[in-house]
């Protein structure tokens, strides 16, 4: 982040003679395109994914007079995770299935200046387990063979590069089978030249696997998966050398009951960051399937695992299992962030924080994954009593356990994770994580209803309602947004929301955190102190993440609104039994008292300057 | 359809192919059917409660005296029940019934028959469900009216006599079909065979996760894909399978399964079943009604058995 002062100018240089820059260079010019405050190139804003902009026009003293400057309709219902994308001087807006891109003009939002709307087959529709959303694409700038590449992912999973000028189709691979149960909302992450794309339906016993794509083909790279022989799943010659108590070689079949692992989910459908200093890439694997912990004793290894994977080869460095044969579907798939801090002992270190659905927020040093410190994301958390540092192991609580004999009351965090999809922020000046937070916590009633001809049923009827700090009379008090240290595990702050903080934040220099609502808020809060400084009801509640850009001396902030995903199941489907949706239409069933679902993006300055200053911009003139 | 044009095999081989008279299959008879299933007029009311003709609340705990019989029944459980009287158990509760001297008085439930006890027969909405494994500790079962057991199906222009779990052929197949929470399932997982299926058989319930809602896959589809040739082979138990088996337009082989199968550990996996009529347990006075009447209505019962295609065995004693 030091460097920015002088990213703008080597952007410049670099837009000017595109076309002659040795292709060797090519890979720098993503990355030089982050860290111009112009561009929003990529969902988590940056390689590291800090979701943080330098950016102090807007600050935490003038917040109050954000406008909204112009808007744009996606046209789609259901729910609008991940965020637009911004660079040079065009913002690209992704949709929930059928996952249409539409390209705008910054400087005249009146027409769009391509759209591609893709065929896929419905039945995709179907196999989704939470909503049909998409989190968002991915750019990669032309290195002046290939064209500059807008790459998104479809739900039937199918992988689809645009040309980024035109919107035609550039390269279109098969990553998933929507046939099997595995279909793809995850956003693609370019880094470098490398196209990387996660994998959906655990539930559904689907083999979790990360794939990598050469960006200017689509031809495949490498594939590691979550579970299975270390040559799938890519375990490198020095995997875990620096902990080797986190397991090391053969335990993706041995920590498995014989050939489950072949259907032993984890998936990772979430956010992913990457270090050009380590060639490492980082991201979570999901849950194990099936569902029921009985059906798979063992660790089931690799899934639920923290990755730091080499971004050419796949060969991972490390892996870390946070929640060893998970019992709640704690699918580990959320956002990490890389940061550089001073650890306790004073020492700068190059760190990865990841807040997890099991409610623990980790800090691992991400040059080998050693273990740093282990948090609460809240103090309700009882899962868990603590993490042990030292052998990496969660400590259970067996009264918040899930198991077929056992009634399991107010589990906290519920199945929803204290932490999801959210994409959030650390402001490396204060050195704090803004947390968007999920409080929710569940019954667990196991049953079984025996048929005949010695056929039986098992299920698992969930129950969410709002953690303890919430109003579990009226439902409400959902969700949480908290300021944490990673080193020192304070917490500088936190706010109690009335829903789950469910899409995350983006925290900027003026001093400003601001996110979006289930209910439909995007607000303002001051870094420091958590005060609600500014906000503004959007026309549908909020499951993406708001992004920061400045065009022409303004500055922007744009959100997506369209209510829907795992929290807005009811509203989306018009679902009523309380434990459908895994218990969530029950925990938001005010959801609906609220907001109401449709997609779109709208876009805020101060005062609400802009394009539309000029009251002619896009008139109709006659001949 | 006419009872009369179906022919059962003998119990030393059940191996039966429907619609294969040009074939020469030594051990199968061949069988013409009219297309589809009849329903039949039954006469048979609606909602418990619905109606005048209904009983008082004050009968609920027996219906000895109300002159009505009140059988709960799956809405859409096909082919054993349906709303509209046409399910091979609608068609045994009406011949109880009739035995009983009372009128059938169907209390429908819109969710899965699997439901029916502990929503219904125990909560006294209805006072008996036709069709559960004779001995269910949930309830009291009468004495069995009919005894068969799981079938493999599969086209007829293939050679797949399989009859055993034990066919070293089974390990070798391509997709096989099975019930989720069936014996069927326990086998694939334990020869190893489950994990390449799995994802195929999610497919035929729309991926509909069965964490915590029951999930099944439809029999009628299950038949059709073997005649489609999705699948080599399905696993079904006889009631739930024959009359697709027997509508079915493309030729298919259904044989009744050894009861040999067992799991890896030694443990039995069993295939046969006898099938009762079951009341509550406290129930002593409708259970001898239910006893003595299929007596008298066992060979009517047997007739529809027959009919739908269902390979009977002998009732041990």
């Amino acid at each position: 982040m030091r460097k920015l002062l002088n990213s703008v100018s080597l952007l410049s240089v670099l837009l000017a003679a595109p076309f002659t820059m040795p292709a060797a260079h090519a890979e720098d010019k993503l990355e030089a395109l982050t860290k111009s405050e112009d561009n929003w190139a990529m969902q988590g804003k940056n390689y590291a994914s800090n979701h943080y902009s330098t950016l102090t026009q807007v600050n935490a003293e003038n917040v109050k007079n954000l406008k909204v400057s112009w808007t744009f309709s996606t046209g789609l219902l259901s729910g609008h995770e991940g965020s637009p994308i911004v660079i040079d001087g065009k913002m690209y807006v992704h949709t929930s299935f059928p996952n249409n891109t539409f390209a705008l003009n910054l400087d005249d939002p009146t027409r769009i200046l391509w759209q591609h709307k893709p065929k896929q087959n419905a039945a995709a529709r179907a196999v989704a387990c939470c909503d049909i959303v998409n989190r968002g694409m991915a750019y990669w700038p032309s290195d002046g063979k290939t064209p500059s590449l807008i790459v998104k992912t479809l739900l039937d999973g199918n992988v689809v590069a645009l040309n980024a000028d035109s919107g035609q189709e550039y390269w279109k691979v098969e990553n998933s089978d929507y046939k099997v149960g595995s279909t793809l909302t995850v956003a693609p992450h370019i880094y470098k030249d490398v196209v990387l794309i996660g994998s959906s339906g655990a539930e559904l016993g689907v083999r979790g696997y990360m794939t990598a794509y050469d960006v200017r083909t689509g031809e495949q790279k490498w594939r590691a998966y979550a579970t299975g022989p270390d040559s799938d799943v890519l375990i490198g010659d020095d995997f875990n050398k620096a902990n080797p108590h986190y397991g090391q070689k053969g335990l993706g079949t041995a920590t498995w009951e014989g050939d489950a692992w072949k259907i032993g989910g984890g998936t990772n459908w979430g956010w992913f960051a990457y270090d050009p200093g380590t060639n490492l890439v980082y991201y979570g694997s999901g849950n194990p399937a099936p569902w029921n912990e009985t059906m798979r004793p063992g660790d089931n290894k690799w899934t639920m695992t923290i990755w730091g994977r080499d971004l050419d080869t796949g060969q991972a460095k490390f892996g870390y299992q946070k929640t060893p044969h998970d019992e709640w579907d704690y699918a580990g798939i959320n956002f990490m962030m890389l940061s550089e801090q001073k650890d306790k002992e004073g020492k700068l270190r190059k760190l990865l924080t990841h807040p997890d659905r099991n409610g623990i927020v980790y800090t691992l040093d991400r040059t080998d994954g050693t273990l740093i410190s282990a948090d609460k994301i809240d103090d309700t958390v009882n899962v868990f009593k603590k993490i042990d540092l030292k052998s990496g192991l969660p400590v259970r609580d067996p009264e918040y356990g899930t198991r077929m004999d056992h009634l399991a009351k107010d589990v906290c965090p519920s199945a929803m994770g204290y932490h999801n999809q959210g994409l959030d922020s650390y402001d490396p000046t204060k050195e704090l994580f803004f947390l968007g937070v999920n409080h929710i916590c569940m019954d667990w009633e196991p049953f079984m209803l025996p048929y005949r001809a010695g056929q039986f049923f098992v299920g698992a009827t969930l129950n969410m309602y709002p953690g303890p700090k919430g109003d579990r009379q009226k439902g409400e008090g959902l969700g949480q947004i908290k300021a944490y240290n990673a080193i020192t595990g304070q917490f500088k702050w936190d706010k109690m929301e009335r829903f789950a903080v469910w899409g995350g934040t983006a925290a900027t220099a003026g001093n400003v955190v601001f996110y979006g609502t289930l209910d439909g808020f995007i607000k303002a809060r001051h870094s420091d102190t958590g005060e609600l400084l500014w906000k503004f009801k959007l026309p549908s509640g909020v499951i993406g993440h708001p992004i920061v850009y400045q065009h022409k001396g303004i500055e922007y902030v744009a959100i997506m609104y369209g209510v829907g995903g795992w929290p807005g199941v009811g509203l989306v489907f018009d679902l009523q039994d309380p434990t459908a949706g895994l218990g969530a239409v029950g925990a938001f069933k005010q959801l609906a008292n609220y907001t109401q679902m449709g997609g779109g993006v709208m876009v805020f300055s101060l005062n609400g300057q802009g394009p539309y200053d000029d009251v002619n911009l896009g008139e109709y003139k006659a001949n | 359809m006419r009872p009369g044009n179906v022919e059962i095999m003998d119990g030393q081989n059940m191996s039966r192919v429907a619609r294969l008279s040009s074939l020469a299959f030594s051990p199968v008879l061949a069988v013409a059917f009219a297309t589809g299933v009849g329903a039949a007029s039954l006469g048979v009311s609606g909602e418990a409660g619905s109606g005048a003709a209904s009983p008082t609340p004050a009968a609920t705990t027996t219906t000895a005296d109300s002159g009505a019989l009140r059988i709960c029944a799956a809405k859409n459980q096909p082919p054993l029940s349906m709303e509209d009287g046409s399910g091979l158990e609608n068609k045994i509760g009406v011949a109880l019934a009739e035995a009983m001297k009372k009128k059938a008085q169907f209390v429908w439930s819109e969710r899965p028959a699997i439901y029916l006890v502990r929503d219904y027969l125990d909560k006294k909405q209805c006072d008996l469900v036709v069709g559960l494994d004779t001995g269910d500790p949930r309830v009291a079962t009468s004495k069995p009216y009919y005894r068969t057991g799981y079938v493999f199906v599969s086209r007829a222009d293939r050679n797949l006599d399989v009859k055993s779990w034990n066919d070293a052929r089974l390990k070798k197949l391509g997709h096989i079909v099975v019930a989720f929470g069936s014996p069927g399932e326990v086998l694939l997982k334990d020869m190893g065979r489950y994990e390449d299926n799995m994802a195929y058989l999610y497919s035929l319930v729309n991926f509909k996760s069965a964490r915590n809602q029951y999930t099944q896959i439809d029999p009628g589809r299950m038949v059709g894909e073997v005649v489609n040739g999705a699948a080599e082979i399905a696993v079904g138990f006889a009631p739930d399978v024959a009359r697709y088996v027997k509508a079915s337009n493309t030729p298919l082989r259904m044989t009744l399964i050894e009861d040999d199968a067992a799991k890896s550990n030694g443990e039995k996996a069993p295939q046969r079943f006898d099938q009762s009529v079951a009341v509550r347990r406290d129930d002593k006075a409708l259970l001898a009604e239910v006893d003595a009447a299929l007596v008298a209505a066992r060979p009517k019962i047997e007739e529809i058995l027959k009919a739908e295609g269902v390979p009977l065995l002998t009732i041990p004693q």
